[in-house]
């Protein structure tokens, strides 16, 4: 049989959200128009073999490319500056601000050295933000150069390690501060 | 039949019964904690429509002490039926945590139970949607043995039909091992936990408080325990993830996997895969970029992305056909195998075995990871499995061999000689049984300690150990490896070499089962 009660929910639009947490609406189904400061423009996304891909806006081009896609988190590169945002459903982007509601945005991350080496570049400093996945340092091990990238996004604590340190494994390496 | 009399009308009141049983108040409760209702979940599971429930109606099981009550609701707690996804027979379950919190009662599990008999009997996949508080305390040994007949039926499916456990909720105590016997297990992130004994008790026995998330939450899962392949950000993203990976996979042991084609084409010879791999042995690089290169355009979907980095599994297509892919990352760890790599790898192998996905091996890899550690933790029997799992498959098996391959860890690496089919090497192919610092150290110490200008010896002698022997020509003038191909050229390659493969047959000694190393 049919289930008893069906949600019956279709959904109208998607919306994107970038790390501050400001939102861009896109109603479904996409059309060229979006709304800039109030105002509607036209917005066309273009490919041809002279420019890549590129956005039409005002007679204008804009080149864009995706620089990263996994589940629902992108990255673009537009215009030389890249974007990072999420792409949510209505539903999931209440859940998003239900959850950020509860939790309390002040866990540290503890980076330690997952194999013995030597650290022979550190790509950050005490105090810029960074996002998860942005390499920090580079560890020397198994004569390889290991890229050790940030396990959350936040802001870097303190870095506990130099440039030309051996260090052991699980040493402590750099604290992470989550949210802003 | 007369639709106004009384026989008719006795049927429309059930229906209209169960319609008042769900409604939008139940959903809130659940939306209130950020989560979906388990009929919403089920709508986006299925193709619109396509869902047909069977068991509404059954009742709990009356309660036999004085002891707790039961909440009398049609279906006990959980949906059971079957549906399509992308077109296909699927079987499904979905426990309603706002009915006794999802408990598992005696009839809850008979449904369960009925569903999984069916899905085994129909050669369909089945998907369970957790979310439950656990064993009905109140029905006592009836709801262990409910646990214990889902246990049973996960075992006797198993490599038999594709079965997903999809945990939107807490899986607590027993309940977690039905998760643990099927093939794939999907978290969502913050709202959903597994544990075998939950905060209360670790804090009754060792006195550590520890927060539900802490000690089960799925970025534990996924990331530590391994026990989680799959983790979304929300229930949607989780829903649809199990949708994508469906498509990747037959729907039984005796049928192909889909074959679902892109109309964006990869192209078949691409000079980029010359650049990928740096000239550098000591330069990492991420080999995801190879497999996207060489796969259909965004075919690649990877599993347990967050568990042992050092090794890339996952999904992927050419020509539309599914192919399981085990690469080495030489951005984690340096790429070596070490026990949880090894676990990851051989779980995903047996899987591609079971059934029917070819396996292509990409390999750049500087050997095991050496430290007491390691061998105090078991990775002789460890690496055994991902050893075991390869020899024992009898599907297509392909292997590209990158950069380095050495030692234990190019036997291991689907080699020739354990049953690789096709066996090819890039020319930036290291194949030896040491790395050149390794080799030179061992074969000429007495050289090395009484020479005037030792540093110079062993880079002439590193010079010639390259030149001679960790090169990809010998191996191919004896016949470890079929061909020596331009990188430009893998994909060509791998498309002729798997259709060459299409009807490979392996015929091994009757065995009640093999005795992999566990």
């Amino acid at each position: 049989m049919k289930l008893g009660w069906s949600s019956k929910k279709e959904l109208k639009k998607l919306i994107a959200v970038n790390p501050g947490r400001k939102k861009f609406e896109f109603p479904l189904p996409f059309t060229d128009e979006l709304k800039v400061n109030g105002k509607t423009s036209e917005i066309t996304l273009k490919t041809d073999d002279k420019f890549g891909t590129y956005l039409l806006y005002k007679g204008k081009k804009f080149p864009v490319e995706l620089l990263y896609k996994n589940q629902n988190r992108y990255e673009v590169l537009l215009n030389g500056v890249s974007y990072f945002f999420t792409i949510e459903t209505p539903t999931s982007y209440k859940r998003m601000k239900f959850l950020s509601s509860k939790s309390d945005g002040n866990k540290n991350e503890n980076l330690e050295a997952p194999m013995p080496g030597k650290i022979v570049e550190l790509l950050t400093e005490e105090g810029r933000e960074v996002r998860a996945g942005e390499p920090l340092l580079i560890l020397e091990a198994m004569k390889m150069q290991n890229e050790i990238q940030a396990p959350i996004s936040g802001k870097v604590k303190k870095i506990h390690v130099k440039t030309g340190q051996n260090v052991l494994k699980d040493d402590l390496m750099v604290e992470i501060h989550a949210g802003k | 039949m007369d639709t106004n009399g009384k026989l008719f009308r006795k049927f429309l009141e059930r229906e209209e019964k169960i319609n008042n049983q769900f409604s939008i108040e139940n959903a809130k409760k659940q939306h209130s904690k950020g989560k979906l209702s388990a009929v919403e979940r089920i709508e986006l599971l299925f193709d619109k429509d396509t869902f047909e429930e069977i068991d509404a109606f059954v009742i709990p099981a009356p309660l036999t002490t004085s002891f707790g009550k039961i909440t009398e609701a049609y279906g006990d707690g959980v949906i059971v039926g079957y549906g399509k996804v992308s077109g296909r027979l699927v079987f499904a379950y979905a426990q309603d945590f706002t009915v006794m919190g999802g408990s598992l009662g005696s009839v809850h599990a008979q449904k369960i139970n009925k569903i999984q008999q069916m899905a085994l009997k129909m050669g369909a996949p089945i998907v369970g949607l957790i979310d439950s508080g656990g064993a009905r305390i109140q029905e006592g040994i009836a709801s262990l043995a409910g646990y214990a007949m889902i246990f049973k039926h996960n075992v006797h499916a198993s490599g038999v039909i594709p079965q997903i456990s999809v945990i939107m909720g807490p899986a607590a105590g027993g309940a977690v091992y039905s998760p643990a016997l099927t093939d794939f297990v999907f978290m969502t992130n913050k709202t959903s936990y597994m544990f075998v004994t939950g905060p209360n008790v670790v804090k009754e026995v060792l006195n550590e408080e520890v927060t539900n998330d802490e000690l089960g939450g799925a970025e534990v899962h996924s990331k530590k325990s391994g026990v989680s392949q799959m983790m979304y950000e929300d229930e949607e993203h989780t829903i649809q993830g199990v949708r994508k990976l469906l498509t990747y996979i037959p729907s039984n042991n005796v049928v192909n996997p889909p074959v679902v084609l892109n109309p964006e084409e990869t192209p078949d010879y691409n000079e980029r895969l010359r650049d990928v791999v740096p000239d550098d042995p000591n330069k990492p690089y991420d080999v995801k970029e190879v497999i996207n290169l060489l796969m259909d355009v965004d075919s690649f979907f990877e599993i347990s992305e967050n568990y042992a980095q050092n090794i890339v599994v996952g999904f992927g297509r050419l020509k539309g056909q599914t192919i399981g892919i085990v690469a080495n990352q030489p951005k984690v760890l340096a790429g070596t195998i070490d026990i949880n790599s090894s676990i990851k790898a051989a779980r995903f192998i047996r899987f591609c075995d079971a059934f029917n996905i070819p396996i292509l091996t990409l390999e750049d890899v500087p050997g095991f990871l050496p430290g007491v550690d390691q061998e105090h933790m078991g990775i002789i029997r460890h690496g055994a499995k991902m050893l075991y799992a390869y020899t024992e498959a009898t599907v297509p098996k392909i292997t590209v061999i990158m950069r380095k391959s050495y030692g234990g860890a190019y036997i291991v690496m689907n080699s020739k000689n354990i049953g690789g089919d096709f066996n090819y090497a890039w020319p930036t192919a290291e194949i030896a049984v040491m790395g050149p610092d390794g080799a030179v150290a061992v074969l000429y110490r007495r050289e090395l300690e009484s020479s005037e200008d030792p540093d110079a010896l062993k880079k002439e002698l590193i010079k010639t150990y390259r030149d001679e022997i960790a090169n990809p020509y010998i191996a191919d003038e004896k016949g470890y490896i079929d061909e020596v191909i331009d990188p430009a050229v893998t994909r060509k390659k791998l498309i002729v070499s798997f259709e060459a493969l299409q009807n490979k047959h392996v015929a091994r000694p009757a065995k009640k089962h093999g005795n992999i190393p566990l």
